[in-house]
């Protein structure tokens, strides 16, 4: 079984309810480390631009690049969910290494302020599933623009679509998304 | 989850308008986690970020642990910690003094909406105790949507007029007039609604300076607009109806007066200009054939919901445009409908749900003694923040000129509840030299806040995870919120009702307080419908079942015989005979376009050319949450300025940039984007007020540029000022 994130991204007005959340959930600092991350893409020239947010947590690939990049062996791919773990132990640290964070396109692999810090990253909340729950993000998100779930779950429910504005999909690695793309709506004049 | 961790319901209402459910994992007197809503049953009132960051604001190291007596110069930040007894028994023997010198009108107290609860509520305690001694200044009016509330309290004689959200999906089309939900909020699920509208196929418009998340999330259209010339477009609108005979004659004739009376004016038969699309196309900057499309599709679109921002309704004469709005909703037959809107401001409080206020107020002698201030509306008092005799926007310029600048009383003594007001009143700059003038302030704080460092006395408050109490949450579903007492108070903070009745007591106020607060969340509870008290704390909270959405208005429309509208005819005063009354210099009967100060056309331009607007952000509510890691690194602090007005300066996104007119002048980096109108720039209002050693604001406080100067009708003009921008 695969885990998988859906994001619908006509419904994302990046509040940034999910960034919170997931540090507050997971107890990280303010500062370099965020395991989910919105950024906001702008095109176009005035009056007529364009304006879309990304979510990007990590995607646990189906064959994540992270984990044969890792000199240490340290990220491993759960076998019951997909979800993709780091034993931090066994992590070089950011002052050795970072070659995880080279190889991934989504830049999921986190590394705090601290001298040699140690990876970290989206466990796409696995404590959570074994309450029941979903992960935080998804559970917190006030438009209702994230969901997860098995992949072909969410691919039941939501279609194939695996790219959005300012997410691109990589077909070596084949991350665990499904997507709602916002398009260009506006109309160049009224 | 641990054995000896508990989860515990409550209520996060901090001034944006919503009140949304937070879920506090408490371990070991700790709070660990907060989670939000997960109700399976009801819409679920979901948490924003602020919201969802409490734990770095409750536990902040900058946290306020004792009470704080200024040793040095205002502003200077100077403070020793002392004993609360040292801190209650100065404040005691000073506001005896003070009455005793001065009499009781010297005593002004400022409570703003920063923490919303019906126990340890802002204003009621502290009122209790002045009003217990004789009375006090208490000033009138919101900055947040004054001009929105003279046209409502004009038009349809109370304030009452938001519709619950969820009737947004009744909406054929919506056009959001300088609204932006994403960011403020104002209701919990406001864009959450909004977003099911358009996946069911509403149409939505924004007009809008600026382009923002919400439009690009929400709208299918965005119109830019100049800045302070709304009224203009929906006048010109109001024109198009009429010209092509689009209005909905029936419902003005028996809802409305004073139709013909606006009538004669778009037509041109007042003063010989016709407020055509032509005539709004240079002062908007909105083209003709757009005006004319927006004012077709809006009559057409039956029911359609006009939601006018308060944003707009903040500058120079902002009342006529939240009264051309409602004229216009009147026109197209949308008032009292599901599906419409009334026109009125985007949000206000829901007379929805009932409970009691706890301990009775004496009256204020103060108010009393004084006759009613004129430019005030009668009716003014019988809705929020409206008693009072001294407009809030006049209250900088009346402490510092007092009884010699004509004002009622010379004001020495200042408490501040819930409230930045250094920061958030305009023009930072008089607002310090008026707090300076003042004998002594007291505010209520969680942190060392700008105003916090002006004032003699900082008595550290708990937060609502450190007390007891019970609100409502005015969101959409509205909802009763019990806060039960989660953590003890961090350091020696003390609950507000707490320290009020310490000082009562010292002030020899015997029988201020009698309960606990527990015994008085029964008490304020039974005046509510909640029948099974008990069963409503154990849950934490308790939505209201309601039928439909709340339409108001819809009892006058469906029967207007037996429900008048409060106005003095009984109808939608389209020509207000309060208005008249008053007779104030351009403040006309009939809504009207006033070209304003501090416009383009004003001759200052030549020296300050660009128009600043001062918005929300979505990580600070006003002030509050500005100084919270886990929200500060998500968006820097920065002044937006469009392509071309970067370029004509120099100016390179990230540059930091000088901001500045005559009323003064702060440093902070330019963020030069496609998403503004040229002409305009955009600086977030609540960031910190930081001068440096030559009074350059280095926080980028936006009241520093702002005037304290009332529209004629009220609204608070701080959409309106004229700046100029250099590479700093």
């Amino acid at each position: 079984m695969q885990l998988a994130f859906y994001f619908d991204q006509t419904r994302c007005t990046g509040c940034y309810t999910c960034v919170v959340a997931c540090k507050d959930w997971h107890d990280i600092p303010a500062g370099p480390a965020s395991w989910m991350r919105v950024e906001t893409i702008e095109r176009g020239k005035y009056p007529h631009p364009f304006m879309a947010f990304s979510c990007t947590p990590c995607y646990h690939c189906a064959e994540p690049a992270c984990v044969p990049a890792c000199p240490a062996n340290a990220i491993s791919k759960r076998e019951q969910d997909g979800i993709v773990v780091v034993d931090r132990d066994a992590c070089l640290g950011k002052d050795k290494c970072q070659l995880c964070l080279e190889a991934c396109p989504y830049r999921a692999p986190q590394f705090g302020a601290e001298d040699n810090a140690k990876m970290q990253k989206c466990d796409f909340c696995i404590d959570r599933w074994a309450e029941g729950k979903q992960p935080i993000c998804v559970a917190g998100c006030p438009m209702r623009a994230l969901d997860a779930g098995p992949i072909t779950k969410m691919e039941s429910r939501y279609g194939k679509v695996r790219e959005a504005e300012g997410i691109r999909y990589d077909e070596g690695l084949r991350p665990s998304l499904v997507c709602k793309p916002r398009r260009q709506v506006y109309l160049a004049s009224y | 989850m641990s054995e000896n961790e508990q989860v515990i319901t409550t209520l996060c209402a901090p001034h944006c308008g919503g009140g949304c459910l937070l879920k506090a994992h408490v371990k070991d007197g700790v709070i660990t986690r907060i989670e939000t809503d997960d109700d399976t049953d009801n819409v679920q009132l979901r948490a924003c970020l602020r919201g969802r960051s409490w734990r770095q604001r409750i536990y902040h190291p900058d946290r306020l642990k004792h009470p704080m007596k200024r040793v040095g110069p205002r502003g200077s930040g100077q403070f020793e910690a002392i004993s609360w007894d040292e801190a209650l028994d100065t404040i005691a023997a000073e506001l005896r003094r003070v009455v005793q010198t001065y009499g009781p009108a010297a005593i002004v107290h400022w409570v703003s909406g920063g923490d919303q609860a019906a126990l340890h509520d802002g204003w009621r305690r502290m009122s209790r105790i002045f009003c217990m001694l004789g009375g006090y200044t208490r000033p009138w009016g919101l900055h947040s949507y004054e001009g929105g509330i003279f046209a409502e309290l004009t038009c349809f004689g109370m304030g009452y007029t938001a519709h619950t959200r969820d009737d947004l999906l009744n909406s054929k089309l919506i056009i959001m007039w300088g609204w932006n939900p994403a960011a403020t909020i104002q209701d919990t699920n406001t864009a959450w609604y909004l977003m099911q509208a358009r996946e069911r196929g509403t149409r939505i418009i924004s007009i809008d300076p600026r382009f923002t998340a919400s439009t690009s999330a929400f709208a299918h259209h965005w119109i830019p607009i100049r800045p302070g010339t709304d009224a203009a477009a929906l006048i010109a609108m109001a024109n198009v109806m009429v010209m092509e005979n689009l209005q909905d004659q029936a419902f003005l004739d028996r809802f409305t007066i004073g139709f013909d009376a606006f009538k004669n004016y778009i037509l041109g038969k007042e003063d010989g200009v016709a407020k055509t699309p032509e005539w709004a196309e240079p002062i908007t900057g909105m083209p003709a054939a757009t005006i004319r499309r927006l004012a077709q599709d809006y009559a057409a679109a039956k029911p359609a919901a006009l939601i006018a921002g308060i944003g707009p309704g903040r500058t120079a004469y902002g009342e006529q445009y939240h009264r051309a709005a409602i004229t216009l909703a009147a026109m197209t037959g949308n008032i009292g409908k599901s599906g419409g809107s009334c026109g009125g401001k985007s949000w206000g409080p829901h007379p929805l749900g009932k409970m009691g206020s706890g301990p009775k107020i004496p009256p204020n002698q103060v108010d009393d003694t004084v006759p009613h201030p004129p430019g005030k509306l009668p009716n003014r008092k019988y809705y929020i923040w409206g008693h009072g005799i001294i407009n809030v926007f006049r209250l900088t310029d009346a402490i510092i000129r007092g009884k010699a600048g004509g004002y009622p009383a010379d004001y020495k003594f200042l408490w501040i509840t819930n409230a930045n007001p250094l920061n958030q009143w305009p023009n930072t700059n008089k607002t310090v030299a008026a707090f300076n003038k003042l004998d002594f302030i007291v505010t209520e704080e969680h942190f060392m806040t700008p105003t916090a460092r002006y004032a003699d006395m900082v008595l550290p408050t708990t937060t609502f995870f450190e007390r007891t109490d019970v609100t409502m949450s005015a969101s959409c579903p509205v909802s009763y919120a019990y806060r039960r007492k989660i953590i003890e108070p961090v350091g020696e903070s003390r609950t507000p009702l707490d320290f009020a009745t310490d000082l009562a007591r010292r002030l020899g106020l015997a029988d201020y307080n009698d309960k606990t607060d527990e015994q008085w969340v029964d008490a304020i509870l039974q005046e509510s419908p909640l029948t099974d008290v008990a069963a409503f704390k154990r849950k934490g909270f308790h939505k209201i079942e309601l039928t439909g959405p709340s339409v108001p208005f819809r009892a006058q429309i469906e029967d207007p015989k037996k429900n008048p509208f409060y106005t003095p005819s009984g109808k939608i005063e389209i020509y207000s005979r309060m208005i008249a009354d008053l007779n104030l210099p351009n403040c006309p009967p009939i809504p009207k376009y006033i070209q304003p100060w501090e416009g383009r056309n004003d001759p200052l331009a030549e020296k300050y050319p660009l128009q600043l607007i001062t918005t929300h952000t979505k990580r600070r509510a006003h002030t509050q949450f500005d100084n919270i890691p886990w929200l500060r690194e998500l968006e820097p602090h920065a002044i937006s300025i469009s392509r071309t007005d970067a370029a004509a300066r120099g100016i390179r996104d990230g540059d930091r940039v000088r901001v500045f007119n005559d009323r003064g002048a702060l440093i902070v980096p330019a963020k030069v984007v496609e998403t503004i109108m040229p002409g305009v720039v955009d600086l977030p209002q609540g960031a910190w007020y930081n001068p440096d050693e030559n009074g350059v604001d280095r926080g980028g406080c936006a009241n520093v540029l702002s005037l304290d100067r009332p529209s004629p009708g009220g609204a608070l003009p701080s959409n309106t000022a004229l700046v100029q921008v250099e590479k700093a």
